[in-house]
């Protein structure tokens, strides 16, 4: 009998149950022994000590108790068991404020102590005095170390767990990496023997339409074959230019001064579309690592994006900053944002929602960042899309060496 | 005297296309289909302009160019290719000019015409 408690509870320790589930047995099993009529579980949470379990708790128990307060706490604090009477003919406890002990007679609150900390208390109560003696009180020490196993248990669990998830999630990514370097391959192969073929057909397509007279009705249907060629090259030439992995020159740029060259280039469009742009510097040379052109190109394909976005007018913001050892440069724009549903989908090559886009603006730009280290995030916010480049931070050295006479 | 080119391609598709093309636009034009028979041509007869193809089976066109600055350093020549990478390929810079395969052949006439001069 002695030792049921201990056996129970170590059973319930192992079991795969949910915490809550297991607190509330335990709960059980701890009433069933000791000779009190209601066992509560509280386990500390952010400086309070919080109600997770109950067994016959429905008479007199408090949800909470914030630091310092009422029996509970006064265990913790100590650290070792504490215990309250009142007598019979009392109205009222006197010197120990705590709601919990309203209609009870008789109050014990065992801390949960293990390895130098409290997790919580187990608080007894019933409604008159109980004998409790001394192996019970020692029971009652080995049974809150049983439920502080418990809780490392659960808590050891949760680590694991997280840790499977990452690690499935991280398997996930690579898999779809793999499935996208596969497609890449067939991509490329597909796109370079189509190319040849379709230039020559469009070559002789436009030889043959210099050769028509000016009235023929077939110059029209030509015109209409080169118009699609032309389309159909310059999907192509953006497949080519996604898929080759150019090698990246890097060498030390300032990732603010990449911004505001690609937003210069699209100064007219900005016009022709009536969108404003603010730009907010870094205030600061933000060196990174970079290949020039390409970085640009990461810009031009992300501000393109936000302008296709807004073509009836809008805002562009463009902060650049050093932030936590990175150069950061984040575009939000005012176009309506992106479609939850397809965010996770946005950087996938050919994946576009657009009538004529090649889906291949944003993972460009994706592909440009991770070769240098990189990382570009997309979201929504307000009015619009965000997009944020992250680029480590090459400016230490730099530093380093700016004398004082600068 | 008329001036010539000297096309090299594997395709012989596009071979003829510019062929035609460029007697359309009065020059002379010779044709290779490998790097190896555009050699051959180089040294047998008088050549004053290479388009050369670099994505070829067996001597592919960086190597063909490599040959041929060698050889006839003055001698232009004007790759042309479907991939635009080849700008940054350090074996390319040798070239005089370097066009993007396109069936726009815009490009590739003005090209010509820039390095030969306006007049044939």
């Amino acid at each position: 009998m002695e030792y049921d408690i201990i056996e129970k509870v170590s059973d319930l320790a192992a079991s795969d149950l949910p915490l809550d589930s297991k607190l509330a047995e335990a709960a059980g099993i701890l009433l069933e022994y000791f000779p009190f009529d209601q066992c509560l579980l509280y386990l500390e949470e952010e400086g309070a000590l919080k109600l997770r379990a109950e067994a016959n708790g429905k008479a007199f128990a408090v949800k909470v108790y914030a630091m310092g307060e009422g029996l509970p706490w006064h265990a913790c604090e100590t650290g070792a068991p504490v215990e309250a009477f009142k007598a019979p003919e009392a109205a009222s406890w006197e010197g120990i404020e705590d709601n919990g002990l309203f209609g009870a007679g008789h109050a014990l609150a065992v801390p949960l102590k293990g390895s130098g900390r409290v997790y919580g208390v187990i608080y007894f109560k019933s409604a008159e005095r109980k004998p409790l003696s001394l192996p019970k009180r020692r029971m009652c020490r080995i049974a809150a170390l049983q439920v502080v196993s418990l809780l490392r248990c659960a808590q050891l669990s949760s680590d694991h767990r997280r840790v499977y998830d990452e690690l499935l999630q991280m398997q996930q990514k690579l898999v779809d990496s793999e499935k996208l370097l596969a497609l890449g391959d067939m991509a490329a192969t597909l796109a370079h023997e189509i190319r040849n073929p379709l230039l020559s057909i469009g070559a002789y397509a436009a030889r043959l339409r210099r050769q028509l007279p000016p009235d023929s009705p077939g110059l029209k249907y030509l015109e209409q074959m080169s118009a699609d060629i032309g389309r159909i090259e310059r999907i192509m030439n953006g497949i080519i230019r996604f898929l080759k992995d150019n090698a990246v020159e890097l060498k030390t740029e300032d990732l603010d001064s990449i911004a505001d060259e690609s937003l210069a280039i699209f100064s007219d469009e900005f016009l022709a579309h009536n969108i404003r742009v603010e730009r907010l510097g870094a205030g600061q040379k933000l060196p990174v690592l970079a290949d020039r052109e390409q970085m640009k190109i990461a810009f031009d394909n992300l501000i393109a994006n936000a302008i296709q976005s807004m073509e009836n007018g809008g805002t562009l913001f463009v902060s650049t900053a050093f932030l936590g050892g990175f150069a950061v440069a984040r575009l939000s724009d005012t176009g309506g944002g992106i479609d939850p549903r397809y965010l996770g989908y946005i950087f996938n090559p050919f994946f576009t929602t657009k009538k004529h886009g090649t889906g291949l603006g944003l993972p460009i730009a994706s592909s440009i960042v991770m070769r240098h280290k990189g990382q570009l995030e997309a979201g929504n916010e307000g009015p619009g899309a965000v997009f944020t480049i992250k680029i480590p931070y090459a400016g230490a050295r730099e530093t380093a060496s700016i004398t004082p006479a600068s | 005297m008329k001036k010539r080119i000297l096309v090299v391609d594997d395709e012989e598709g596009l071979r003829l296309l510019y062929k035609e093309e460029l007697e359309d636009e009065g020059w002379e034009v010779e044709l290779a289909a490998s790097g190896e028979e555009s050699l051959e041509k180089l040294e047998r007869d008088s050549i004053d302009l290479v388009l050369l193809d670099i994505k070829m089976p067996g001597m592919d066109g960086v190597e063909v160019l490599r040959r041929v600055k060698e050889k006839w350093k003055e001698l232009p020549v004007i790759l042309c290719t479907a991939y635009p990478h080849y700008k940054h390929d350090f074996g390319t810079w040798a070239s005089d000019a370097y066009i993007t395969k396109s069936s726009d052949l815009t490009e590739l006439k003005q090209t010509v015409k820039d390095i030969l001069g306006k007049r044939p």
